[in-house]
């Protein structure tokens, strides 16, 4: 062709949907997709190979592209993509958008939908998933012509990582991915919804002095950092502000690795299964500073007796979050990192040393209810002395997680990565595949519980064919454990469906062709966890840990965080 | 104290929008007592007006939270003191001519007015505010009330409206 048609040709060039919605991706800056393809995604499939810059990983099931997205969003920052087909895939998405809805992470999923033609019919495959995934996502989309297709890729990436970030999905009928259009952008992106002023409560300066006075009139301040923090990148900040005023912080499950735990100012992780010192005080507090959180209920307790002597300043981007749980004193909308900073320059410097020694005096030492010499403490301490501190780790749900939580060392930032809201099982195998392609200089350890593990370990697969190096570990207890203490403090021990019996992971290691390990002594942990982290594909670990532990301190449901049960022999409270 | 609040809504004029916003109510678990939806003075910008039996910060905090919803513009709720609100009802009275001259009675009463009349059937349409028209209602229980359509209140605040509602439609940035 001559030359000189090549740009008039490149100026009318028509591409399929299926090339736009690449295409747009790409020049959006997305590089990785986890994806399963079928039958209303095919056209996409088809453009795929197109686009090399996108790197597609195969997963084994759609759960795990969803948390792998998500594990991949939280360790970088930037939006994690996942693509499925209608029907049935879109619906296994459910999960994983909820998840990444409970802990606003942005998450970006692409469905393929029945053509336009048929939506409406109860088609082959055909699901509302607009319907089914609006609670649980940020926002979500039907395209309903290609000519809107690049925007709303664009519009999608900008809504997941605004603000308080969160799910996007974008339903794309068949049809529409092969219908044809030119690349290019109709209009503008819409503004970003700006909060009212009436919503401030007062303006930013004035709230900063509000703030200033009562904490320079506090005589028992507390911070309480939660995933804000970390969504902010507010590291440096909160360390400035709390080491400035010699406030002690905490740190939420979803707030830890947002403030090194070996800094003398740091007290450790509040609420359900928080340290007796960490709850007691916050009931004893008299200013109680919540960075970046929701005050869950997980944290509270009891919401009446929470913090009850306490002011509570609630410095929280999403104005709908203030007063919702808990009423506040003052509350101070804005991003973390920006008002820390802010608060940090406004703060007269103090110290709290009476406070500080106060609190000291109300540590106790852990009840250690670990029969046998492999504990929990023990694996975890290993796990970073030979790691040097230098690997992220991500947990599934349960006793595991509460162990890792409140006994892994945590130094760097955002190295604690786990489902809190809604405690999702078997989210760890998959999310440590994204966190990989987060970080894929350092070593990444999936740390399961054995229900957990086996909700989600066909991902192995999807680990050996793209040569996902992630070192998982499973302890097993052969019990359900955090339902089986449950029912053993409040249903008088009755273990109804917790037994839980698992293949021999060894040998499912092998037929998986990974190295695989299992541990039953302490003496062998060190060994083991130096053999998985130097290893160069993914690799599996057992550790046989005691059947009957239990996570101590424990708040139980619905009392005070001035209530715990703080170690053996738990009270047996039949509470059915 | 738990009162009648009115959160006044400007969103798209869009199913899918709407489907949002009514989507955000039902989640929050909340006592709502009616839904009204129609245009607004902006075109492509519908009103939907929704009546819940709530405390302040409730009712307030559910503004928020419809505000955060992908397009509506602007959520704001005030109490019912601070609105002024009405509803329209059509109601159907099965036609007894020894007694119109007694129903006519209770419809001037109320300022009602005919807007149909068969053999079998009178409609009468009445609007004011939610009280006056459930006095109307109970006014016409001593006759034979066949079938009854209510609107749902719609309301506007007194004061003028907070924020900026109508430009967010058409403003982009690039």
């Amino acid at each position: 062709m001559p030359s000189h048609f090549e740009g008039v040709d490149s100026m009318t060039e028509q591409l399929s949907g299926a090339q736009i919605l690449c295409r747009a991706l790409q020049d959006e800056g997305v590089d990785l997709i986890f994806g399963y393809p079928g039958g209303a995604i095919m056209p996409f499939y088809h453009a795929l190979p197109e686009f090399p810059g996108l790197r597609h990983v195969l997963v084994r099931h759609e759960q795990a592209a969803v948390h792998a997205a998500d594990g991949y969003a939280r360790a970088s920052g930037r939006v994690g993509v996942c693509v499925a087909t209608s029907g049935p895939g879109a619906t296994n998405l459910v999960t994983g958008l909820a998840t990444a809805q409970m802990d606003n992470t942005p998450v970006l999923a692409i469905t393929g939908q029945v053509p336009r033609a048929m939506i409406g019919r109860d088609a082959f495959q055909e699901t509302d998933i607009i319907g089914i995934t609006q609670p649980i996502t940020k926002h979500n989309v039907l395209v309903h012509d290609v000519t809107e297709l690049a925007d709303t890729i664009r519009d999608a990436l900008a809504i997941a990582a605004e603000g308080r970030p969160g799910p996007v999905l974008v339903d794309v009928p068949k049809d529409v991915q092969n219908q044809k259009a030119e690349y290019t952008s109709t209009r503008g992106r819409p503004a970003k919804k700006e909060v009212p002023e009436r919503w401030l409560e007062q303006p930013r300066e004035a709230a900063l002095r509000h703030a200033a006075r009562l904490i320079a009139e506090a005589r028992r301040p507390v911070i309480m950092a939660g995933h804000g923090v970390l969504l902010s990148g507010a590291y440096d900040e909160l360390r400035r502000f709390a080491e400035q005023t010699g406030i002690p912080v905490i740190t939420t499950l979803l707030g830890i690795s947002g403030f090194p735990e070996s800094h003398p100012l740091h007290l450790g992780m509040p609420g359900m299964h928080g340290e007796v010192h960490v709850n007691r005080a916050i009931q004893y507090a008299d200013v109680l500073i919540g960075v970046g959180l929701r005050f869950d209920d997980r944290v509270t307790g009891n919401t009446a007796q929470f913090a009850p002597r306490a002011k509570i300043i609630h410095i929280e981007l999403d104005p709908a979050e203030i007063g919702k749980n808990v009423p506040v004193a003052l509350g101070i909308v804005g991003d973390a990192r920006e008002v820390l900073a802010q608060l940090a320059e406004t703060v007269r410097p103090r110290d709290c040393a009476e406070w500080q020694t106060e609190i000291a005096s109300f540590a106790k030492h852990r009840v250690e209810s670990f029969r046998g010499d492999l504990s929990p403490e023990s694996i975890l301490r290993t796990l970073d002395e030979v790691t040097n501190g230098g690997c992220t780790v991500v947990s599934d749900v349960g006793q595991h997680q509460m162990w890792i939580a409140k006994l892994f060392p945590y130094q760097r930032p955002n190295t604690h990565i786990t489902s809190g809201g809604l405690g999702t099982m078997g989210f760890a195998v998959p999310a440590a595949m994204g966190v990989h392609f987060a970080r894929p200089e350092e070593p990444v350890w999936a740390i399961s519980g054995d229900g957990g593990f086996q909700m989600n370990m066909q991902e192995i697969a999807t680990m050996v064919q793209e040569k996902i190096p992630v070192k998982m570990a499973i302890f097993n207890n052969g019990y359900l454990g955090m339902v089986r203490q449950w029912q053993q403090f409040f249903h008088g021990r009755r273990y109804s469906a917790t037994p839980i019996w698992s293949p021999d992971y060894v040998k499912l290691a092998e037929a998986y062709g990974i190295a695989g390990w299992r541990v039953e002594s302490a003496d062998q942990t060190a060994d083991v966890i130096r053999q998985a982290t130097a290893h160069d594909g993914p690799t599996l670990v057992e550790f046989m840990i005691e059947q009957e532990a239990n996570v101590f301190p424990m708040i139980p449901p619905g009392a005070s965080l001035s209530e715990p049960i703080e170690g053996e022999p738990a009270p047996t409270l039949v509470q059915v | 104290m738990t009162l009648s609040h009115t959160l006044s809504v400007l969103l798209d004029e869009e199913l899918i929008t709407l489907s949002r916003a009514v989507g955000m109510l039902r989640r929050r678990n909340l006592n709502i007592r009616s839904i009204a939806v129609g245009p607004s003075a902006t075109p492509g910008v519908a009103r939907l007006t929704i009546m819940l039996q709530s405390d302040e910060p409730t009712a307030d905090r559910l503004a928020r939270q419809l505000h955060k919803v992908v397009g509506v513009h602007e959520a704001v709720a005030f109490s019912a003191r601070d609105g002024v609100t009405r509803e329209l009802a059509l109601i159907k009275v099965r036609a007894d001519h020894s007694r119109y001259a007694e129903l006519l009675d209770v419809a001037l009463l109320y300022k009602a007015t005919v807007v149909d009349e068969s053999s079998e059937a009178v409609i009468l349409e009445v609007s004011g505010s939610e009280a006056f028209v459930l006095s109307f209602l109970r006014a016409l229980e001593r006759f034979d009330v066949l079938e009854v359509a209510r609107t749902g209140a719609v309301a506007l605040d007194r004061a003028p409206v907070a924020g900026v509602p109508f430009s967010l439609t058409s403003e982009t940035v690039s």
